[in-house]
Formats: C-alpha cells, structure tokens, sequence
C-alpha cells in the first residue's frame, strides 16, 4: 500500500508524467504553473529525461510536436494566456495525429486578467480552441487524487487515440497542498507505436503531415479524426453522481467548482433539501446521457461554473429541453461560496 | 534649451513614475525608467510589455505612471508601439496633431530577449520612430525566477537549479545587444542604472533620432540575484568594472566604448556578491568561474578591436 503524501497541485502533474513515461517536457513560465516546468526541470534529469525551457508558449507546444513525432511520451503545460498562443501547435498535433499531454492551469481572462483559478477555457479547451474541426479529449480533475490517475490516464489515452489530450485544471489546485496517495503506474496494451519517426533504415519512410491538397483527400482525413471521437464518447466518458437518485435539483459542476458544490449539496442535504451532484470528469467526451437520464426523470439542473456559463450550453444541448436548467457563476478569478450556491439551490427548490 | 544633467537641475524636474508603486526596494527597473522619463524633454508616450514593472505599477484603479501609458501581452509591446507611433505620424500627416510626440516601449529581458524578440525584430526593421529600452535582470523574475535567455551561464534559477550534477544554467547569455545593432539602425546603446549621466545621455540620443533605437540597461533584482535590497547601484556599478556589461554605443553603425575601467577587476568580483552564483565557489566548480571570466574577456577584447577599427578610419 502506497503512503499518503502532501504535495502541491503542479507537482502532483509533473511526478504523475514522469511515473507514466513521460521524457519530455517543453514549458514556458507563466503563474500559476511555474511549479510545472521547475519540478520538471529537477527531475527530468534525474530520469534520464528531457527538460526544455522554451522561449515562448509556441515554442514549448511545437517542441512537443517533434518529441511526439519520434515517439517520447510528450507533455506542455502553461495557463490560459500561454494555452491561447499554443492553439496553432494544438491543432497541428491534431491533424498530424500525434499524441500529447497539455496542462492548462486555468486562470482569469480575457486578455491578461488574472493569476487567480478560473474555468473560463471551458469553450476553448471543449470545442477546439484552434482552427479546424477538431476535439480533445479533456479532463477535469478535482483534487490532487485526481490530477495523479488522470495525468496518468492521459498519457494511456493520447497514445490509444493518437490525439493530444488536455488536463483542465485550475490555479487553485494547482497552487495548492493536500494529501493524495500516489498510486502504481500500470501500463494498459496499446497499440504499436508503428507510426514513429525513429529512422527508416530497413523499412520503408514514414510521413507525419495536417497537410492534405487532394481532391476529398482532407475530408477523408477529418472523418477519420471524427470516427476516433466517436470511440472516445463510446468508451472514456468519466463521470461522478453524488445523491442524485432521489434528488429533485441536481447541481452540475466540474473542477474545483465541484469541490465547492459537493459541501454545498452536503449543507442543503442536512437541511432536508433534495439536492444532487453531478461531476463531468471528461468534458469531451460530454456525460450526455447520464445527463439525459437523469432530465428524462424530471429532476431540474443547476449548472454552477467559475465563468458566464459554458458547460451549461453542453448540459442544455443534452437535456434538449425535457427540464428546466439554471446556471449560477462567479467569473474573473473570483471563488465562489458553499453559501451562494446554497441560497441560489433554495430559490429553485 | 533641455535640462541640463546636473543632479541640481534635474531634481527640479518632475518625477513621472511616482512612488507609491509595488515593485521590490532596491528594484533596479523603477529606477531605469525614472531617470529614462527624466532625460525626455517632449512628451512620450510609453507601451509596456507584461511583467514585474508592469504589474507593479498599474494595479487598478492605480497607476504609478504619469504619462500615456499602454499594456499589452507579454510578447508584444515593440509590435504596440508601432500601432500607436504609426497612428501618430497618420494623425500628423493630415494635420490632426502638430506636437512633437516621442514612443518608448518597456520590457524586461524573458519580454525582449525571448518572446517578445520577433516583434521587437520587426519594429526595427519597419523603421518606427520609436526607443525601446530592455531592463535586463537576467531571468524571469515576475513568474518566479526562471532561466531566460539573459540569465548568465551558471547562474541559480528556478529552472536552471544548481545542484550536485548541474552546475546551474549551461549556456551563456545571448548578447543581444550586439544582435540589435545588427539591424543597422540608428542608435544602439548598453548602460546601467548606476551610470545615471551615461544612461540619460543615451537616452537623449536615441529619442533624438528619427527612426528606431534600443537601449539595454542591466537592472538588478534582489530576488533573483540574491544580493541585498540596498546593493542595486553598487552591483550594476561593478558590472561595468568587471567589463561584463560593458559601456557602449552604437551611433549610425559606429561603435564607441563610453567607458574603459583603468583597471578591469576579475569577474568574480561581481560574481560573489550575489546568491544566485554562490554554487560556483564550492569545489568543483572552478573551470566554470573561468569559462565565465573567458567569455566576459573575449566579448571586451573584441569590442575594443571594433572600436580600434573605427578609430583608425579615423
């Protein structure tokens, strides 16, 4: 049995990578990851692996690329402003179909906002933040318990689909301590890295390209990637329910918020309130029909987010209707209160 | 007639970067841009790339500054300036705006010498009337004291960590002062914050001439350099001493050393006042304290013999 260990939320990530293979790490300092490259920095060495500071967020996700071409198990991490400028290198690895594990620490936006947790890359993160029709498989952890088996799941799972995957967290994990237990990497059977760019003596060349000039060659191409997605939602949709069986409102959040939603649930729940949680752990794949499932049987939703509301147009999308869905958010790197989503529960009970 | 750069004279000149501001004590960046803001005699306007002096000075609804002043992203305040100076002279042109209005941008060294060097590249060579001014603290110090590519071989850093394998940063800094006037543009210029007369000087220069100039001014951080809050002056003096910031200029092309130390003293003089180097004293180590002395030799050796060639053309 493994021992229960503190540590911060980025460092949790960056051991996570290392226990799960990965050897090669490209960051760029921005708050609130700095812990990311640093840790790495550190320990890359120790294992034999790669450390690079770039010198710009384009730089590190670009780095990524060629590492992920020659077949190391390849991560960047950065937080909102730096993720915006790796679009083009996120969509590049996409349409090249090479994997890779990006961290994104989310923090206040637009423009440079602030330093402060946030989920306002929801959109970004969910529906391609790049050019092109394309998608990530996304996890949101929401504890240190968490950022450990999901960084490495994604690692499993960027490799499986050949497809980067993205961890959404936020600077409150990020910056944060707390107990987890650092559980054993188990490497699952995946398919043969037989794509990699490792030289070509005694076979024949290889190519790795996003460029497709032919006549429907390109179309050809993307439904492919969509046919990948479609194995995603069929099989790695992760999700949690708490209490939501007898429940009348069932409160839907992710990431931190649904730390904060989970003492709120308790609260209302001693008062005699019949309230529920329901936590996407994947964003995409979407948890549409346990979403479904629980609108068919007419229990409402209250969506809470620390943004304007984006997950909540997945939510409605998915209850398309059946029942009525409410959203309540804090945005700008404020934290939202057990309180608030308490007496926000009660106006809808 | 401008204010002669007397300490008398120019005391009677309004400060504009007030105090009040969060940077460190003994930042050396305030003190840059205060003696930069004095030498103007016109109006400037100032962009501003993301980083310590920018957040520090501008936490809303406050401002330490007393000027236009805009930010932008990290990368990107010489492509900023280059909007707000091409708008100027389109205003001028059709008669909008008559005054004399001169552009500086502000950027720390992970904004100029990294991310921000291929804006920064491009407004040079567009030919904006504009000054750029780096403040060179050698590292990323608002994130956390991050390795950059200013950060001097062997130093301590957050991502450059000394330990019993890695003696710290592995590679020398980029010398990007020298790549700036490879761009062929007007006025080039490398001073410190203890060179008051020579940085204002300077100053004066670059917003005198019509087209681009860089100036990159040694700015000391106590965080990151791991030297006391009140050394800032003296450790950028001995900088110079130690010929590894050297004094210079490059006027139209010509190079010109503003400053030769009667006597070079051994760069382990300005090594060992500061934290971040303490490392390289221990055993083991000492083939890194030369190859620093090495590189800072070379670079002084080979500016003399530009400056010699210059000299003889007479």
């Amino acid at each position: 049995m493994n021992k229960r260990v503190l540590m911060k939320g980025n460092e949790v990530i960056a051991e996570a990578a290392i226990r799960a293979g990965c050897r090669f790490y490209a960051g760029y300092p921005i708050t609130p990851q700095n812990e990311i490259p640093e840790y790495m920095s550190k320990r890359m060495p120790e294992v034999g692996g790669v450390f690079i500071q770039a010198e710009s967020e384009l730089a590190a996700i670009n780095m990524v690329f060629g590492a992920s071409a020659a077949g190391a198990r390849a991560m960047t991490s950065s937080s909102s402003p730096g993720i915006s400028l790796k679009q083009e290198g996120i969509s590049f690895l996409v349409g090249a179909e090479l994997p890779a594990v990006i961290v994104n620490m989310q923090r206040g936006g637009p423009g440079l906002g602030n330093i402060s947790g946030s989920q306002q890359d929801y959109f970004q993160a969910v529906k391609g933040g790049g050019h092109g029709d394309y998608k990530l498989l996304v996890y949101a952890p929401f504890n240190h318990q968490e950022l450990w088996s999901l960084t490495m799941r994604a690692f499993d799972r960027a490799d499986e689909y050949r497809n980067p995957v993205m961890i959404l967290a936020d600077g409150v994990l990020g910056q944060m301590m707390e107990p987890f237990t650092p559980t054993d990497y188990n490497p699952p059977e995946l398919p043969p890295k037989d794509w990699v760019l490792d030289g070509c003596k005694g076979r024949p060349p290889r190519v790795i390209k996003s460029l497709y000039l032919g006549e429907g060659e390109l179309e050809r191409h993307t439904r492919k990637l969509f046919s990948k997605y479609k194995k995603m939602k069929e099989k790695d949709v992760l999700y949690e329910s708490y209490e939501t069986e007898d429940a009348d409102l069932v409160i839907a959040a992710f990431g931190i918020a649904a730390r904060v939603c989970l003492s709120a649930v308790r609260m209302l729940r001693e008062k005699g309130c019949r309230v529920g949680l329901f936590r996407p752990i994947t964003l995409f794949p979407f948890p549409e029909k346990e979403i479904q499932e629980i609108a068919s049987a007419g229990k409402r939703f209250l969506v809470v987010e620390l943004n304007m509301g984006q997950m909540v147009e997945d939510v409605k999308l998915s209850v398309n209707g059946m029942t009525e869905v409410s959203f309540y958010g804090r945005t700008g790197g404020s934290m939202i209160f057990p309180e608030e989503i308490v007496q926000e529960a009660e106006r809808m009970l | 007639m401008s204010t002669p750069l007397r300490l008398k004279e120019l005391s009677k000149k309004e400060d504009l970067l007030t105090g009040g501001h969060r940077l460190c004590s003994g930042c050396g960046a305030p003190i840059i841009v205060r003696q930069v803001l004095l030498a103007a005699e016109v109006p400037v306007v100032a962009a501003n790339a993301t980083g310590c002096l920018e957040v520090s000075t501008s936490i809303f609804p406050y401002t330490a500054w007393k000027i236009p002043w805009i930010h932008s992203a990290f990368e990107n305040a010489a492509a900023t300036i280059s909007g707000v100076e091409a708008m100027y002279k389109a205003l001028k042109r059709k008669g909008k705006i008559d005054r004399k209005i001169k552009f500086i941008a502000f950027g720390g060294d992970g904004g100029t010498y990294d991310i921000g060097f291929q804006s920064l590249s491009g407004a040079m060579e567009r030919g904006h009337d504009i000054v750029y001014i780096c403040y060179d603290n050698g590292a990323y110090m608002n994130t956390g004291i991050q390795r950059s590519s200013a950060t001097p071989l062997g130093a301590n850093t957050t991502t450059s960590p000394a330990g019993s394998v890695i003696p710290g940063k592995l590679q020398p800094r980029k010398n990007l002062t020298k790549i700036m006037a490879a761009h062929g543009i007007p006025y080039v210029a490398q001073t410190t914050p203890a060179h008051w007369r020579d940085l204002m000087t300077k100053v004066r220069k670059a917003l005198d001439v019509d087209g681009p100039a860089f100036i990159n001014v040694l700015a000391s951080c106590n965080r990151g350099w791991r030297t006391p809050t009140n050394t800032t002056i003296q450790d950028t003096k001995l900088a110079v001493e130690t010929c590894y910031w050297p004094l210079y200029e490059y006027e139209n092309g010509r190079l010109k050393i503003n400053y030769k130390p009667k006597e070079k003293k051994p760069i382990v003089e300005f090594l060992k006042t500061q934290g971040r180097f303490k490392h390289l004293f221990s055993p083991g180590n000492e083939h890194i304290l030369e190859k620093i002395q090495e590189l800072v030799d070379a670079e002084w050796e080979a500016l003399l013999r530009e400056e010699s060639l210059y000299s003889e053309e007479g």
